[in-house]
């Protein structure tokens, strides 16, 4: 079940557009990617490879993009909420969420700016990989690490490749501390979110709102759109990850139980 | 134009008089439209309702009492419905309104909602039969013994009562909500536009209506793109317009095919790349579109442009008109509150030469097409009083240059929105709805048209 979105200040949005002028911001991000990729070895993960501050506009691309991001499921989310989205609205809000998803892929696949952007990735594109090298490590197990309200608890992907999904379920603690030092060192790659305590990242999280019943009882029955959205992909997540438990013999439980997703969490706050 | 003093450049000829200052019932507007001849005026409101105002006609001797509108009739034209099916309410409010044009002494407009377009037909009686034979003045049956001659019923004046009647339902052929209806110059067609698919009707049978324009994908998940507006051409019977939420226009010759999938012409502007934002496709989704009364151009309205466009070249439109570029920095915060997804009407007057749109705070907009001149008026009680000419605002950008009486961008009252406008057919008359209230608006200097 979807969660809310943490609500942002009208001040804060006035800042942003302050300084996110687009213009600007298009031509000194294309710069930026130049620099990396000149600048970088093996992924955004090497952190010589990054400025050791990114430009202003660059922050507040990334900032604009995380914060409109944020909205759009808002809204999105007041359609499952059985409130009813004009159908021209949604299709927007949808473009606008894979116009992001494009920005957050052209970044390049070493950097993961923030550890949604992961899930972003694998959430809304069926057919895509969800590898991100920043936060699997290779391990094969991705746990949605700061477990954002937005996105269901199990990891969403639709991939028709078996062995690029990535499970949903992550439980064994080899696999949690693997993608914990993966988190910090994602942290450590992003220049603006580093000085954040990870409290602060998580301290708005209401995990109340988790629910394990079937999610398409509380949909409008019949709603003409978005009706197989992979946004809304939980029921198939859950089907797959049954599969997919069965196959991989290191993990413990097909799904992601939400007391371990708690532990999970503790472990992650103090660490 | 005595009271406006200060030295913002001003249309000469454009002193508006307000006329009087309508509320419909507190119930929010939804669409206002003149009828062919500009003598009645109908609006559609939230609650299902349509108002119809006539204008009085002119006193020859007193110049002020140029036709006013005064109210005609008002009925119910649709009642809040329950999708059981889906379980979802549907809502009465009335999202169109177009006008038939005048074949005999009767008048017939079109309304819809989201589902379902009702075609009424709007009488007046003016006399009455008297000296019945078999019935009294009551009605009640006369004792037949008493009648001892017989009389020829007399028609006799009484005061003018104004029917209205629905003479046809058109329902159940859309899936998707109804955003557009248009009469074609045939008098005997009329197309329904919803999100995903263009209905054409005869609007003699309800029960049948042909599928021209079918947008939808096979797989739900590919839909990218709804239809926003659709308009039949004003002369040829043939030709339709239709625009989407990705900002392009299609125009449809329907003696190619049957299904008109396939566009005549794409009007499409190339976009800017240096202007690329997360919002860039939400504010180019044309809002509205509307033929030339020449039917030679299309005016089409984006969140924060009105553009001219030339039949005869899709590759770029012939003129575009700056509504309120100052909100281009505002995009972001205008998107959290949703105001980024208003639908603004656009229209033209009786001559295509000034084209006219609303605005937020109250505020509507009007571009001179011939001397690239532009005027922002303000439609609120307290800035105009009847009879008294209305003076042009201006909004000045955050850090800009302000003069007295200027408002700026931050004190802009987003809920005053003037999304629905009408200019009368032939004459300098406007009305316009700002939320539930309505303005008329006369050009008294230069009632004619230049």
């Amino acid at each position: 079940m979807l969660g809310r979105g943490v609500k942002r200040k009208w001040s804060c949005l006035e800042e942003l557009e302050a300084e996110a002028a687009p213009a600007a911001v298009t031509e000194e991000k294309q710069q930026q990617q130049q620099q990396r990729a000149e600048g970088e070895e093996d992924g955004g993960e090497d952190e010589g490879g990054l400025p050791a501050a990114p430009p202003k506009s660059e922050t507040s691309h990334l900032q604009q993009r995380q914060l409109v991001l944020g909205l759009c499921l808002e809204k999105l989310q007041h359609y499952q909420a059985g409130v009813e989205l004009s159908l021209r609205r949604s299709v927007l809000l949808v473009n606008t969420l894979r116009q992001i998803q494009e920005d957050m892929r052209s970044d390049g696949p070493g950097t993961c700016v923030h550890p949604d952007s992961c899930l972003l990735r694998g959430d809304l594109r069926r057919d895509m990989p969800v590898t991100c090298p920043g936060c699997a490590e290779g391990v094969g197990g991705h746990l949605p690490l700061s477990s954002p309200p937005e996105f269901p608890p199990q990891e969403a992907d639709g991939s028709h490749d078996p062995q690029k999904s990535l499970p949903a379920a992550a439980a064994a603690t080899a696999t949690a501390t693997a993608t914990i030092s993966a988190f910090s060192d994602a942290v450590n790659a992003m220049g603006y979110l580093g000085d954040l305590a990870l409290d602060d990242i998580f301290e708005d999280i209401d995990t109340s709102m988790y629910e394990t019943s079937d999610l398409p009882s509380a949909w409008p029955t019949g709603s003409p759109w978005p009706v197989g959205v992979s946004l809304w992909a939980d029921e198939d997540v859950k089907l797959r990850a049954a599969g997919h438990g069965s196959s991989s013999g290191s993990l413990q439980s097909c799904l992601l139980d939400l007391n371990e997703l708690d532990h999970i969490m503790e472990i992650l706050v103090q660490s | 134009m005595g009271e406006d003093t200060d030295a913002t450049p001003t249309l000469n000829h454009r002193g508006f008089l307000p006329d009087h200052n309508y509320v419909t019932e507190a119930d929010i507007i939804s669409t206002v439209e003149f009828n062919h001849t500009g003598e009645l005026l109908a609006t559609g409101d939230k609650g299902g309702r349509v108002v119809i105002f006539q204008r009085e006609p002119e006193g020859k001797t007193e110049p002020f009492s140029q036709g006013e509108y005064n109210v005609y009739s008002t009925f119910q034209s649709h009642e809040p419905e329950f999708d059981y099916l889906k379980s979802l309410e549907i809502e009465e409010k009335i999202n169109k309104i177009r006008w038939l044009p005048q074949q005999n002494a009767a008048q017939f407009l079109l309304s819809t909602n989201d589902k379902t377009i009702k075609l009424w037909k709007v009488s007046e009686r003016d006399k009455r039969p008297e000296g019945y034979n078999l019935k009294d003045e009551e009605g009640r049956i006369k004792d037949i013994s008493t009648v001892t001659s017989l009389q020829v019923p007399v028609l006799m004046p009484m005061d003018l009562m104004v029917e209205v009647s629905p003479r046809r339902v058109f329902a159940n052929a859309h899936t998707y909500h109804v955003n557009s209806i248009s009469v074609n110059s045939d008098f005997e067609t009329y197309m329904s536009a919803d999100d995903l698919r263009i209905n054409l009707w005869h609007l003699d049978i309800t029960d049948r209506s042909f599928n021209i324009v079918d947008i939808k994908p096979t797989n739900m998940e590919d839909l990218t793109e709804v239809i926003t507006a659709a308009e039949f051409h004003p002369h040829h019977c043939n030709l339709f317009v239709y625009s989407s939420s990705k900002g392009t226009l299609r125009l449809c010759d329907m003696r190619e095919a049957a299904l008109c999938d396939k566009h005549s012409k794409l009007f499409e502007e190339p976009e800017d790349p240096s202007a690329r934002s997360f919002f860039s496709e939400i504010i180019s989704s044309v809002s509205d579109v509307k033929f030339s009364h020449s039917g030679r151009y299309l005016l089409t309205r984006d969140y924060l442009t009105a553009k001219v466009w030339d039949l005869n070249m899709e590759s770029k439109p012939l003129e575009t008109y700056q509504v309120h570029d100052y909100l281009r920095s505002k995009l972001c915060s205008l998107y959290e509150n949703d105001c980024i997804f208003d639908k603004f009407e656009c229209a033209w007057n009786g001559s295509d030469s000034v084209i006219m749109t609303g605005a937020y705070n109250n505020f509507f907009r009007m571009f001179d097409r011939n001397t690239k001149r532009d005027v922002t008026l303000e439609a609120s009680r307290e800035s105009s009083k009847p009879r008294a000419v209305l003076k042009p605002r201006r909004v000045c950008a955050a850090g800009g240059k302000r003069r007295k009486d200027d408002i700026s961008v931050d004190s802009l009252d987003f809920t005053k929105k003037i999304l629905h406008t009408a200019w009368h057919p032939t004459e300098n008359i406007i009305a316009i709805a700002a939320t539930n209230n309505l303005y008329i608006f006369q050009d008294k200097l230069n009632s004619e048209l230049h």
